[in-house]
């Protein structure tokens, strides 16, 4: 009978190939085909349809590897992924030494849950080629499917003895590790994978990004105790991540590949991960970063890398570094035309930061005749800020005497200021209108003038002098003497105003308590302009601290109390965080 | 008064715009809310009123006036509402309001009692997000105050006795995790709802979870049956109706309760036993998230997968068909459309007597739809999110403080503040 059936089907195959020979259109072969009549039937959506021809097919040839996997697909689609061992039990039987028989016996047995069958597959299928991973991983797989991660586990583990790799199917443990939460064993996992191939590191990175706080120092330590450079990059990445990028950075320094243009890519990967994170300690990773790449890179990009570190050092603070490198470029030449301009440049604005003004000035007057007229202007107007800083306010006038500009003349009303002139600073700050700098400059002469304004003495030296400590750096100690200037005046002719400033400085300096208390008094003396501020800038840091419910009745009093203020509507969108009627801000 | 004051007094006032004057009379005894495009923000007008009701006041809501406007005492407590919550509220003198009524007697307008702030209780798991859900958003932007519940409570001795209204995140009543199980096996959440579903079963002697959840879904149907007000979105409204008629059918796959679907799951339910549905074929792949061809959209089925279109709200008659009109009070006739899990509704699959309140014209399905079992009443809304049409797993929430206009919402909201309605005889 059997042999019946199979002599009709190889007559059958061989009319269709003699059709096909005649010239019968394709359409009509492929309808006589079942494996084709299949494929029609899947594309259509037919799979009930697809899965009997592949039935038949596998009838005739038990091992046809693409009936197989059809069958496989379609019973799949209509939920009976099971229903698939018979076939695959004929087509172990029919060819024994196919690796894609076996793994998709292997697939069958699970479906149907024969889980006391998985192993016997395997063990079969590994035989084919003792050093192959796949069917190990193809059960470990196939049992973490089924939500079995110890037995995941114990199959990955045994493809280390039995394929004689001790690093086999690493990222399979990593990610089993990983979602058990043993996130030091996923990084050993990991530091395994990327030792064998250090493709693997993208993946590990992105894994281990997820560590909880707790383990991240186990994390860190498995990858720094590697010997390999490779490995210990592993851990720059999360160490950038996780808020220490001068960390990361240096760790990248010490391991980079001999080779340039390996090293150079994986220095611009890093600098990569580095764009998105903002502040000081990351500024001053991309420095390092790019001073590393520069000493690794041909003219131009040598020094555009250079000017391009100096000025993350210069962002950074850390100005001592970008002069080093400054003065390095300004000096040398071989550079792309007008790197050693762009470097005084630069140099002379860090120096003037750095208070070392007269070198700055002396730098300046050497490099006048390659700066343009408005270039000039513009470096002197920050070498007499430069001056002022340090008192010298002689100085500083006569670095602008020759200015006339509208951005001098907002400077010397910043001078007049600093020196507690008031009346002098509101003239020459309306002298120099409103467009004087950029928008920043523009918003920040504003703010100085509402300052100012509810405050009816010409002179106020000790404010000038508290402002001077602010534009040296000395935040704290500007707050404390506008706090104890504030005590000196009415509420509501600047004493409000100025504690204001003061709270708005600590609360950026991250002094919470001193700036919670120095806000609630600005806003407890009811001055109009400025409590309705006040208010809004304490519930905004109570919300900050975690204290939405006690920033409730202080936005409430604001909306209410000062229901014409502009600030109404900033103080209903806090209100709602508060309540948290709305998602928090992450 | 001196003739200069008085003269600049008067041109003050002639000065001042008509509404502007409205809004600053302090003596008036009511404050309107508009909710046509003057108002400043829809959805925290229906909060305030319903506050008003919390604090035994009685408002009105007036239907078709205004794009369903309420009328609220002008009390200390909502003048201060308003104003912290940037509700546009309008005073109101007796005579004003008397005209009022004059002109909403003559049209398609009808003045609604509201009485009592109805008790309202949002099923969800006690880990879900407060941003995971519509119905919880748009209460928590507006300031109506709701009580979850969940399995426990549904099944405790309790039961919803002591709530008026329930909404139902959007939960799957089958059993089968949203069918999320296989495509996302691994992931923590999933993992979590898992764990926490099977715990539930386990302790309230459940034999497995598609067990359990019919044991709920039949219990919410006893809520509607005694009077409750129930509203569903998403997939909570198909898997409802089919845990309900699949009371004695196995419609789980083998990964929920061991056991695989029944094959002939689809003519073996009894669609009898459910709200709003009849003659639905079951998905029978427990890979495809899509539970039956009730959804029109099948948002989760390759090819079957319909684009986004946009709905259009049915109009009533107000003083004929008070209810219906109440759900689909809104400032917009016509909405985008947004994905949910389930979208929409096939028309073919309602049953004889289910109130369409908004369908998409030309296209074989319905949005929003409505209809009574017993002494009470449900309402489905097809889609997640109505300000976020192409939801996905791990979006960022919606901000409602920059959608306070969101028509779609605003449906949300109706429902909540109907069951507030005075119920008085039909006039038909």
């Amino acid at each position: 009978m059997a042999a019946q059936a199979g002599g009709r089907a190889r007559l059958a195959r061989a009319l269709v190939a003699a059709l096909a020979a005649v010239g019968l259109p394709g359409r009509l072969a492929a309808q006589s085909d079942p494996i084709a009549r299949a494929a029609d039937f899947e594309r259509r959506g037919n799979h009930a349809g697809a899965a009997e021809q592949y039935r038949l097919a596998l009838a005739d040839r038990p091992a046809d590897v693409t009936a197989l996997l059809g069958l496989e697909r379609t019973l799949g689609q209509l939920g009976k992924a099971g229903e698939l061992v018979g076939p695959a039990r004929a087509a172990l039987r029919a060819d024994a030494k196919s690796a894609v028989v076996a793994g998709i016996a292997l697939r069958a047995y699970a479906a149907a849950d024969f889980i006391d069958s998985l192993r016997p597959i395997t063990e079969r299928w590994a035989a084919l080629d003792p050093a192959d991973e796949d069917p190990w991983r193809e059960l470990g797989l196939l049992l973490a499917q089924k939500r079995d991660r110890a037995g995941a586990r114990a199959a990955f583990l045994l493809a280390r003895p039995r394929t004689g790799k001790p690093d086999a199917l690493a990222p399979e443990l990593a990610q089993l590790a990983g979602a058990d939460g043993d996130w030091a064993g996923a990084a050993a996992e990991w530091a395994r994978a990327v030792r064998r191939v250090s493709g693997y590191r993208t993946a590990a990175v992105t894994q281990l990004a997820g560590a909880p706080e707790a383990q991240r120092a186990a994390v860190l330590a498995t990858f720094r105790a590697a010997t390999e450079a490779p490995v210990r990059r592993v851990a720059a990445d999360p160490l950038i991540r996780w808020g220490d990028p001068v960390a990361g950075a240096a760790l990248i320094r010490s391991g980079l590949p001999d080779d340039g243009r390996a090293a150079g890519d994986v220095l611009r990967a890093t600098l990569e991960t580095l764009r998105g994170i903002a502040g000081r300690d990351a500024r001053r990773a991309q420095g390092l970063l790019l001073e590393a790449l520069a000493s690794r890179s041909l003219e131009p990009a040598a020094t555009r890398a250079s000017l391009d570190a100096a000025q993350a050092y210069a962002e950074a603070g850390a100005l001592e570094d970008a002069r080093r490198l400054l003065q390095r470029l300004a000096s040398a030449g071989g550079g792309p035309p007008g790197t050693a301009v762009a470097a005084a440049r630069t140099l002379i604005t860090v120096l003037a930061d750095e208070g070392k003004v007269d070198e700055a000035e002396q730098l300046l007057e050497r490099g006048r005749e390659t700066l343009d007229t408005d270039e000039r202007l513009a470096l002197r107007r920050r070498l007499a800020l430069g001056w002022v800083r340090q008192g010298r306010f002689d100085r500083a006038e006569a670095v602008i005497a020759a200015d006339s500009s509208v951005e001098a003349a907002a400077l010397r009303g910043r001078f007049q200021l600093l020196r507690g002139d008031l009346k002098g600073a509101v003239a020459w700050f309306q002298g120099a209108g409103p467009y004087a700098g950029t928008r920043e400059e523009s918003q920040a002469r504003f703010a100085l003038v509402a300052l100012i304004q509810p405050i009816e003495a010409d002179s106020l030296p000790a404010l000038g002098a508290a402002l001077l400590r602010l534009e040296r750096g000395d935040t704290t100690g500007a707050a404390t003497d506008l706090e104890a200037l504030a005590g000196t005046l009415p509420p509501e002719k600047g004493g409000s105003e100025l504690m204001l400033h003061a709270g708005r400085l600590s609360a950026a300096r991250g002094d919470r308590v001193v700036a919670e208390r120095r806000l609630r008094a600005a806003a407890a003396g009811n001055a109009p302009t400025t409590a309705p501020a006040a208010e809004l800038e304490l519930g905004r840091l109570l919300i900050a601290l975690g204290r939405g419910p006690e920033a409730v009745p202080v936005l409430e009093h604001l909306i209410v109390t000062y229901a014409g203020s502009a600030l109404v509507p900033q103080a209903r969108r806090l209100l709602d965080e508060a309540r948290g009627a709305v998602p928090p801000k992450t | 008064m001196r003739r200069r004051e008085f003269l600049a007094a008067g041109a003050a006032a002639l000065a001042t715009p008509a509404r502007a004057r409205a809004t600053a009379r302090r003596a008036a005894p009511w404050l309107l809310l508009p909710m046509d495009e003057q108002q400043a923000d829809h959805l925290k007008a229906y909060g305030l009123t319903y506050r008003a009701l919390e604090r035994g006041q009685r408002c009105e809501w007036f239907l078709n006036y205004r794009a369903g406007a309420f009328l609220v005492p002008n009390d200390a407590a909502t003048a201060r509402d308003a104003a912290l919550n940037g509700v546009t509220a309008l005073g109101l003198e007796a005579g004003e309001l008397t005209e009022l009524r004059a002109e909403m007697a003559t049209g398609n307008m009808e003045p609604v009692p509201l009485e009592k702030p109805p008790k309202v209780a949002v099923y969800a798991p006690p880990n879900a997000a407060p941003w995971d859900d519509a119905v919880t958003m748009v209460l928590n932007y507006a300031g109506i105050g709701f009580a979850k519940v969940w399995d426990p409570e549904v099944l405790g001795p309790k039961g919803l006795t002591e709530y008026d209204w329930l909404h139902l995140h959007h939960e799957d009543f089958t059993g089968q995790y949203s069918k999320f199980y296989l495509n996302y096996a691994g992931a923590p959440w999933l993992a979590e709802m898992v764990r926490r579903n099977q715990q539930v079963a386990r302790e309230l002697g459940q034999p497995n979870v598609p067990a359990l959840k019919k044991a709920v879904a039949r219990e919410i149907r006893g809520f509607v049956e005694r009077g409750g007000f129930l509203f569903a979105m998403c997939t909570a409204t198909e898997t409802l109706d089919i845990a309900l008629a699949a009371e004695e059918v196995d419609v789980a796959a083998a990964y929920a309760d061991g056991s695989p679907m029944d094959p002939d799951a689809t003519r073996r339910v009894d669609w009898a036993r459910a709200l709003a549905f009849q003659d639905a074929r079951l998905e029978t792949s427990p890979t495809t998230a899509v539970f039956s061809d009730i959804d029109g959209h099948q948002v989760n089925s390759g090819d079957r997968r319909q684009p986004l279109g946009s709905y259009t709200l049915f109009n009533f008659s107000a003083k004929i068909d008070p209810v219906a009109t109440m759900l689909v009070q809104c400032h917009r006739q016509v909405l985008p459309d947004f994905y949910g899990l389930t979208t929409s509704f096939m028309r073919r699959a309602l049953k004889p007597g289910v109130t369409v309140l908004a369908d998409e014209p030309g296209a074989p399905w319905v949005k929003y739809i409505h209809g009574e079992r017993g002494q009470g009443t449900w309402t489905f809304f097809g889609g997640h999110d109505p300000e976020d049409p192409q939801h996905q797993i791990g979006d960022a929430p919606t901000d409602l403080s920059l959608h306070p206009h969101s028509p779609g919402y605003r449906l949300i909201l109706n429902n909540v503040l109907f069951p507030a309605a005075k119920k008085k005889e039909l006039k038909t």
